[in-house]
């Protein structure tokens, strides 16, 4: 009770708190449904109790803020219908519909003590979350962007984003290494968190981490399984949802789970759903490839060899034309060699009788010329004879001419001899010697 | 095999060599020269699908480089 100091009313601090506490509890003698966030959950593994830390806000203004409690009875009830229906555990920075007792402790002060939480508001709210992000991904115009990337022709060298220890990661890898086909795919692991809030810093933060390393590879793999269906909502966080929508090679999905699509899969450019499918996925563009180029391999073959063929059968076709061409040209040729030889033989035997013809001709010409010739000549002399007959001096000394000799020196000239000189006079029948009485040598010569 | 070329790009000119001889372009001169430079084509195309050409101490050598810098 309070007492009087000094005139004033002075009560005890546990006196004010019990007088608060009944106020309260006769103020708020029921339990009330309250809409909030849990900011942060406060969960204490050791005793099993959670201490959570309640919001109201608008953007970034907290308008209300108030201290929970939540003992580990009601918490391990409330997070198994949270698990059953939300897939996904109580966690900080959700949206929930509580019932509460508001109450007042000596020692704690104000709180609000958690009876239950409401799993299908926060449902709701989730898929409230999973829609704005779609809404704003689509609003930005992104919502489509990695679907809309080419997909490398051969996705060989995949960053995959998994847990070494996951059993995605080990399914998918089986199927990679021992593929019967011997396809040869290149992978590296970059290790995340793939549930849970934290997830989403992660993920994002190896996906940068590839972003640095982009020409080594063609694709990317987002692999998780084993894990169950629980804490796949951090998927349809917008900002992981965005970078997967925005990111420069293509973003391939195998979270394995049964409901709904998460929106980081559906700007996925491809959702595999289990990591089984999506190594399959991957294997099923190598056949792409690889038939096609065992067609291409087959086709050329064929074709090469139905050429070869063919040419084959024209050139064996033009030997033979040509070996009948031949034989036939041949024949000809011998037959036209056989009429030239003739043909030659006669023109030869007719030109030779033309030539012997010409010959015996000129021949002929040729004799009668030097017949005449001969009879010209002989003429000739008979005519030369009868004119050295005519000049013999004998002759001419029988014509009564007689030659003049001086000494043996025959005499043509007066001047030759002088008076008194011995001559000879030869005549016809002999000589006259006589002696030179006088010379008279004819005047006007 | 010393060609760069890659395998996009090598089945690509696998096709065209294909199509042309299916359209009988190609002469019987040429058939032997497109039948060798198919032959090594496929050889590519078929040892991308089979080799590794990445290393992972090579990327993350890379990737610290890139995280240092």
């Amino acid at each position: 009770m309070s007492e009087i100091i000094n005139d004033r009313k002075v009560f005890s601090l546990r006196e004010v708190s019990l007088s608060i506490q009944k106020t309260i509890s006769e103020r708020y003698q029921s339990s009330y449904w309250i809409k909030t966030e849990i900011n942060k959950l406060n969960y204490y593994p050791h005793s099993g109790h959670c201490y959570p830390d309640l919001l109201e806000k608008e953007g970034s203004t907290i308008l209300a803020q108030f201290r929970a409690n939540l003992w580990k009875s009601d918490y391990q009830k409330i997070n198994s219908k949270f698990i059953k229906i939300l897939k996904e555990p109580l966690k900080d920075g959700i949206s929930v519909l509580l019932c509460a007792y508001i109450q007042y402790d000596q020692v704690h002060g104000l709180s609000l003590r958690i009876i239950d939480i409401d799993p299908f508001f926060s449902l709701g709210e989730l898929e409230k979350e999973k829609q704005n992000s779609i809404i704003k991904l689509k609003e930005e115009g992104i919502f489509n962007n990695n679907k809309l990337l080419k997909f490398p022709f051969l996705p060989k060298r995949i960053a995959i984003i998994s847990v070494e220890t996951s059993k995605g990661f080990s399914d998918f890898k089986k199927v990679i290494d021992s593929n019967p086909w011997n396809y040869k795919f290149f992978y590296m692991l970059f290790p995340s968190l793939l549930q849970g809030e934290k997830s989403v810093e992660s993920i994002v933060n190896q996906l940068n981490n590839i972003k640095k390393l982009l020409p080594h590879f063609d694709a990317v793999a987002i692999i998780r399984g084993g894990g169950g269906e629980v804490g796949l909502s951090s998927y349809n966080n917008y900002q992981l949802a965005k970078e997967i929508a925005l990111f420069p090679i293509p973003i391939i999905s195998g979270i394995g789970h049964s409901t709904n699509e998460t929106v980081s899969e559906m700007v996925s450019f491809y959702n595999a759903i289990t990591p089984t499918e999506l190594a399959d996925f991957l294997i099923q563009k190598f056949h792409n490839f690889s038939i096609p180029l065992k067609n291409a391999e087959d086709r050329i073959i064929e074709i090469s060899n139905r050429m070869l063929t063919s040419e084959n059968q024209n050139f064996e076709n033009l030997i033979k034309q040509f070996k009948f061409s031949y034989s036939y040209m041949l024949k000809g040729g011998y037959e036209n060699i056989n009429l030239l030889t003739v043909n030659i033989a006669k023109s030869s035997k007719n030109k030779f009788q033309q030539e012997k013809s010409k010959i015996l001709q000129i021949y002929e010409n040729l004799k009668r010329l030097c017949i005449n010739y001969q009879n010209i000549n002989i003429m000739k002399l008979l005519s030369i004879e009868k004119n050295i007959d005519l000049l013999n001096p004998e002759n001419i000394l029988k014509r009564g001419y007689s030659i003049l000799l001086k000494n043996g020196k025959l005499i043509n000239k007066t001047s030759e001899i002088s008076e008194y000189d011995i001559i000879t006079n030869i005549v016809a029948d002999g000589e006259i010697i006589s002696k030179v009485k006088k010379i008279k040598k004819n005047t006007g010569e | 095999m010393s060609e760069t070329i890659n395998y996009t790009e090598a089945f690509e000119e696998l096709q065209i060599i294909v199509n042309e001889l299916e359209k009988a372009e190609v002469s019987i001169d040429e058939l032997s020269e497109k039948v060798k430079r198919a032959a090594v084509l496929i050889k590519i195309c078929k040892s991308k699908l089979i080799a590794t050409e990445e290393d992972v101490n090579e990327i993350l050598k890379n990737l610290n480089s890139e995280i240092a810098s």
